[in-house]
């Protein structure tokens, strides 16, 4: 090989793999992004069940139960639509009802919420940022 | 005056780290490398001992090293002709506008800006100076705050949260209040005394609004004291502010007969009956001309609920007057002022709540935290958009 | 005393002015006199702005509430510790710490730059200065830890009750001292850029910095990483959080930095890559100083809060990153391409490794700001996780965890591919019979894992490998192997150090993620609960108090399988006085290199508690990998090569004497 057939091949192989890593990134992105949705989004049906998604709104007041075990249930609403959560673990300390709260996990067959994480706000002065904006973009919600 | 001479040496001292290498002669030697080729060959003269060093522990092979030292001495030799090839810089004389200009800048910049940002005439206020003064020089705050240090290394001491808790109640911090209260019954047992004001301070924090749990205190301070005053204003309040003027009316009178002719109860009792008796009026005379019916009827209830409106109404904006002078006094109050932007919002106030908004803003202190909380609050009430 | 920090900081904010333009023009014209400038003024600089910080702290250790920031953040019931790293426990203060660092390595460069020419050193100072003027203008105007309040409230809001940790009050100022270090770099690239020259001197001097900013940058995502584990209560020490991933990036880059700027060091070759990487790893550390502290990330609507600061921010981002590599893309022309190399060589292994390690940060970069920038243009919002990290930067780094072992044993020029695989031998067979082992014996099914494993094991081998071959065990006899071991030149101990903490940090990572046992029960007191063979008792709530929280404390006395008693694990609840905010602390042991690990949920109606418990195998090797990472740069810090001398006269006609080649 001369030294031009030499330094044409260094750069074609590095292009190749910064192909593969930019192919690798959108596949990703195509794929293995968890989105985010309000109970209200969820009306239309657009989540299959085993789907990892997240999930925001507020914990409704009253209907935080705890099961047997460490499985809690709960209700995670935008107060238009109210999703039935279930959760295995340790709550945040933060978590309380009628706070903001997002919850990673999947729906289980029986149209229940099975919850991984549980994420309350991180203090006194805070709401999830995405949870603030899907509120008020529904209006139901107001700062205080 | 401390400060200034402080702040005018450190400025004199800045110039002079400008002007010191300005004035100083110029080094001989330092004229010599002030360009790259000398300090080039100086490492590469290092690089080159490395080598040896390397080749001697055996770390790299023979050939290796003798090709590297080829590489280095090539470089050296360029180096070399490049050092040669540089003539000493002529110290130029266009550099000196820079320099006047720099020296200028640094009073200039700094006292310029300083005026702007800082607040000179303002001495730093450690807390412990500050409880340590002599009691009668110190503002309530801080005799509240050294009672607070007190309590918070005696927190079992009910005779100091008794203390505490109305002090808490002039100065508008309700939820404090609340929890001294709680405190003082606690730890102290219970009286009427402590019920009503643990009531009073459950109002004030909603605004003036008897809620359930106040009036639930008060319904206890007059079990453990049928005469309490506070109690028994209060309560007629509430009754007032739930739609039952008649029996709040009556309450009131039943209470003027029992006060003595110099309690300070009769005042604020007298007025309250006037406002009530002149609500009544009006409300009748606003259209429900029907004779009441010997039971409740729905339009009952409604006409009622839109005379508890107008009477509720009245007794807020009393309160909310005097939260707003409240806070003229004493502006550092982030609750307050959301208590009053919120109240004017209530009360359909949208100019005095934006105004509220802007001097609560001022008074915290634009762009602080608390300002930010305040404004993002308004905005959520739909208020202060032009922010 | 407030007043002067506060003039002192506006005082600094000239000076770094003057030190950002009359080097400079002393450099491009040839004064000596404004050249020599910029020394005693990056000295002053740094003197006024210790004096600012030093005022901002002593208000908050008196409780100075007349001062906004320290009201906003302290209390007066705060023990002193965290009264103090208070200060930098938020925004205003962390960036006057920032700033505190700035001048710092601003002022180390011009004490210890005597052995830089004149002109490269002046332009130094001035790029240093340039950066320092446009970060104390942003403090001054839109970030003012020195605002005051009049009157002065009696007490203090609280400083959030998670970041009163000893974790958190070193893990900052570690993390700006990478970030911050990573300025000098940047300096240099663009001093380098403006003279249109890179000096000889130039990657000695890049190297060491670089290699100190990347020490406290590895100290300080350890630190961080070792915080969020204990502190968060969930037991994970990586979540690829934004705030993370910002701290993540630079480190990337920087690792890249480093090992490009040896190319150029020793062959004068890479060096306008190099260059660009140093621009690079800089932007990449400011994007970060600003991610973790203004909410650009957490929330584009942040500009709509505080719309000052954002648009400050932006400007300083776009004069920086765009500025720099306007520059670049005009100047970088101009310099002279440097030694040449085969593929199969040292250079080419470190080629390859800045291409993977780029690569990778470029993956960890969209995939922090893409939800961003969707979020900006869409409307659209979505959090990328772990998966997308699982399926970009693990098949990115991979093939360069494999490539590692093989670096440093490749010669330079021209190396023997085959040569140093057979040197490789036994290492390889030690990740084989490990990646054997954790299948027969483990567990059958990890296969993943396990290879995994098998890497961090080949990782290393490899690293002692390369110590035992350089000094000759097996070829010399063992004293001299022993006296040529100890003669090694300190960077290469550096070398073999770092590549076996990375090696350490991934076996902790896989140990404890694939091995790691979890329960969660609920507990009354005098239940019990058994974990990988500890078994824990639950013995009862203690209350207690501190200075300024009061706490409900659940103790467990352990045993191991063997019922041997082996002390108390305890986790509690806090509630902190000030702000009446919950926190949790989990109660962890050490046992081996693993940890129990424990932590209390709410209490039921019944007076069951909820319990998790997880045993973590080889848990601490994560951290420790990362401390053994630091271990590796402080020792190639102190490299002898790394120290060059000024040329004196004497010595310069010397150097005229040296040049005959000797083969």
């Amino acid at each position: 090989m001369t030294r031009k057939q030499k330094r044409l091949s260094i750069i074609l192989g590095g292009l190749v793999f910064l192909g593969a890593a930019t192919t690798l990134t959108f596949v990703a992105l195509g794929q293995r992004t968890s989105y985010f949705y309000m109970p209200s989004d969820l009306s239309e049906g657009t989540v299959a069940p085993g789907q990892q998604i997240r999930l925001g709104g507020l914990v409704q007041d009253g209907t935080l139960v705890r099961g047997k075990g460490a499985t809690v249930t709960f209700d995670v609403t935008d107060k238009k639509k109210a999703v039935k959560v279930t959760y295995t673990g340790i709550l945040p300390d933060l978590f309380r009802e009628g706070q903001g709260v997002v919850v990673e996990g999947s729906f289980g067959s029986g149209g229940t919420f099975v919850a991984d994480s549980v994420l309350a706000k991180h203090d006194e002065r805070y709401m999830p940022k995405a949870v603030a904006d899907g509120l008020k973009a529904k209006g139901v919600w107001q700062a205080d | 005056m401390w400060f200034w001479v402080v702040a005018a040496l450190l400025t004199l001292g800045s110039c002079f780290a400008i002007l010191w290498p300005l004035m100083r002669p110029l080094k001989g030697a330092s004229a010599d490398g002030s360009r790259g080729g000398a300090y080039d060959i100086e490492v590469y003269r290092d690089q080159l001992s490395e080598l040896e060093r390397d080749s001697a522990g055996g770390l790299i092979s023979p050939a290796e090293a003798g090709e590297a030292r080829a590489e280095i001495a090539r470089r050296i030799l360029r180096a070399d002709q490049k050092h040669a090839a540089e003539k000493p810089a002529a110290a130029g004389r266009a550099g000196r506008w820079v320099v006047t200009v720099a020296i200028l800048a640094v009073p200039l910049v700094s006292w310029g800006l300083y005026s702007a940002l800082g607040s000179p005439g303002l001495p730093g206020e450690p807390l412990a100076e500050r409880l340590a003064k002599n009691p009668a020089d110190s503002s309530v705050g801080e005799l509240v705050a050294r009672a607070e240090a007190y309590l918070a290394k005696n927190p079992s001491d009910a005779r100091g949260w008794q203390v505490l808790a109305p002090i808490y109640v002039r100065m508008n911090r309700f939820g404090d209040a609340v929890s001294a209260y709680r405190n003082a019954i606690r730890l102290g047992g219970d009286s009427g005394k402590l019920e009503a004001g643990l009531g009073e301070a459950m109002a004030g924090a909603e605004g003036g609004v008897i809620s359930a749990g106040a009036e639930a205190a008060f319904h206890k301070a007059l079990q453990l004291e049928p005469s309490n005053e506070t109690a028994r204003f209060f309560l007629a309040t509430a009754a007032a502010q739930d739609g039952r003027p008649e029996e709040a009316a009556e309450n009131l009178r039943s209470m003027l007969a029992g006060l003595s002719p110099d309690s300070p109860w009769r005042g604020p009792v007298n007025e309250a009956l006037a406002e009530l008796s002149g609500n009544s009026a009006s409300s009748s005379g606003s259209g429900n001309t029907a004779e009441p019916a010997p039971g409740p009827t729905a339009a009952d209830m409604k006409a009622a609920s839109g005379m508890s409106g107008a009477n509720r109404l009245k007794m807020i904006e009393g309160m909310v007057a005097s939260l707003d002078r409240k806070l003229k006094e004493n502006p550092a109050d982030p609750d307050g002022w959301r208590r009053l932007v919120r109240s004017y919002h209530v009360l359909g106030k949208e100019k005095e709540a934006e105004d509220a908004v802007r001097r609560g803003v001022a008074a915290l202190g634009a762009g602080t935290g608390e300002a930010k909380d305040l404004q993002a609050f308004a905005v959520s009430l739909g208020l202060a958009r032009t922010e | 005393m407030v007043e002067t920090g506060h003039f002192a900081l506006v005082l600094a904010f000239a000076m770094a002015l003057v030190q950002s333009v009359v080097p400079l023009v002393g450099a491009r014209t040839g004064n000596e006199r404004m050249m020599a400038v910029g020394v005693p003024v990056a000295l002053t600089g740094f003197l006024l702005t210790a004096m600012a910080f030093a005022a901002l702290v002593s208000a908050y250790v008196q409780s100075d509430f007349s001062v906004a920031n320290v009201w906003e953040n302290s209390h007066s019931l705060q023990p002193l510790l965290y009264k103090i790293t208070g200060t930098w426990g938020n925004h205003e203060g962390s960036m006057l710490l920032w700033v505190l660092i700035l001048t710092f390595f601003g002022a180390l460069v011009a004490v210890f730059g005597r052995n830089l020419p004149l002109s490269l050193r002046a332009t130094v100072l001035s790029v240093q200065g340039w950066i320092g003027a446009a970060f104390f203008l942003f403090i001054l105007l839109t970030s003012n830890p020195f605002r005051r309040i009049f009157p002065a409230p009696i007490e203090g809001r609280e400083l959030n009750p998670i970041l009163q940790d000893i974790g958190l009050a070193i893990h900052p100022p570690l993390l700006y001292l990478g970030y911050v270090g990573f300025s000098v770099a940047f300096s240099f690239a663009v001093a380098a850029l403006i003279e249109g020259r890179v000096d000889a001197a130039w990657a000695r001097w890049v190297r060491p910095w670089t290699l100190a900013a990347w020490l406290f940058l590895t100290g300080g995502i350890t630190m961080g990483s070792y915080w969020a584990y204990y502190e968060l209560g969930w037991g994970g020490f990586w979540f690829w959080d934004p705030v993370e991933n910002a701290s993540f990036m630079p480190w990337l880059a920087g690792t890249a930095l480093l090992h490009s700027a040896l190319v150029m060091e020793k062959r004068s070759a890479l060096k306008i890559w190099t260059i660009l990487l140093a621009i690079l790893t800089f932007s990449l550390s400011l994007l970060g100083t600003f991610l973790v502290r203004s909410g650009v990330l957490t929330s584009v609507h942040a500009f709509a809060t505080d719309p000052s600061r954002g648009v400050f921010i932006l400007c300083i981002l776009t004069l920086f990153i765009g500025g720099s590599f306007i520059l670049f893309a005009l100047r970088a022309g101009n310099l002279t391409a440097g030694g040449l190399f085969h593929p199969i060589s040292r250079e080419g292994a470190l080629v390859l490794n800045n291409l993977f390690l780029t690569t990778a940060a470029a993956t960890v970069l969209v995939g922090t700001l893409y939800p961003l920038v969707l979020e900006a243009f869409s409307n659209n919002r979505i959090s990328v996780g772990p998966p997308y990290f699982a399926l970009t930067f693990v098949p990115v780094m991979i093939p360069l965890l494999l490539a590692v072992p093989f670096g440093p044993l490749l010669a330079w020029k021209r190396g023997d591919l085959l040569a140093v695989a057979q040197r490789l031998y036994f290492a390889f067979g030690a990740a084989l019979v490990v990646v054997l082992g954790v299948l027969l014996f483990v567990d059958r099914h990890a296969v993943l894992a396990a290879c995994g494993i098998g890497i961090a094991v080949w990782l290393i081998f490899g690293a002692l490998t390369d110590i035992a071959l350089k000094s000759g065990i097996g070829k010399v006899g063992p004293r001299i192997a022993l006296r040529r071991f100890l003669g090694l030149p300190r960077s290469m101990y550096g070398t073999a150090l770092a590549h076996a903490g990375l090696g350490l940090t991934l076996l902790g990572i896989l140990a404890t993620l694939t091995f790691q046992a979890e329960k969660i029960v609920s507990l009354k007191p005098g239940d019990t609960v058994t974990v990988a063979g500890y078994t824990l008792t639950f013995k009862g709530i203690v209350a207690d108090r501190g200075k300024n929280y009061t706490e409900a404390r659940a103790e467990f006395p352990f045993t191991d399988a063997s019922g041997q008693p082996l002390g108390v694990i305890s986790s509690a609840k806090r509630i902190f006085v000030a702000s009446q905010t919950p926190t949790t602390e989990s109660g962890i042991r050490t046992i081996g290199l693993g940890q129990l690990y424990l932590s209390l949920g709410d209490a039921d109606k019944d007076g069951s508690y909820v319990v998790r418990v997880w045993w973590k195998p080889l848990v601490t090797l994560i951290w420790f990998g990362g401390l053994v990472m630091m271990a590796g740069g402080a020792i190639s810090i102190f490299d002898r090569r790394l120290r060059v001398g000024a040329p004196s006269a004497r010595r310069a006609k010397a150097g005229l004497a040296a040049p005959q080649p000797s083969s």
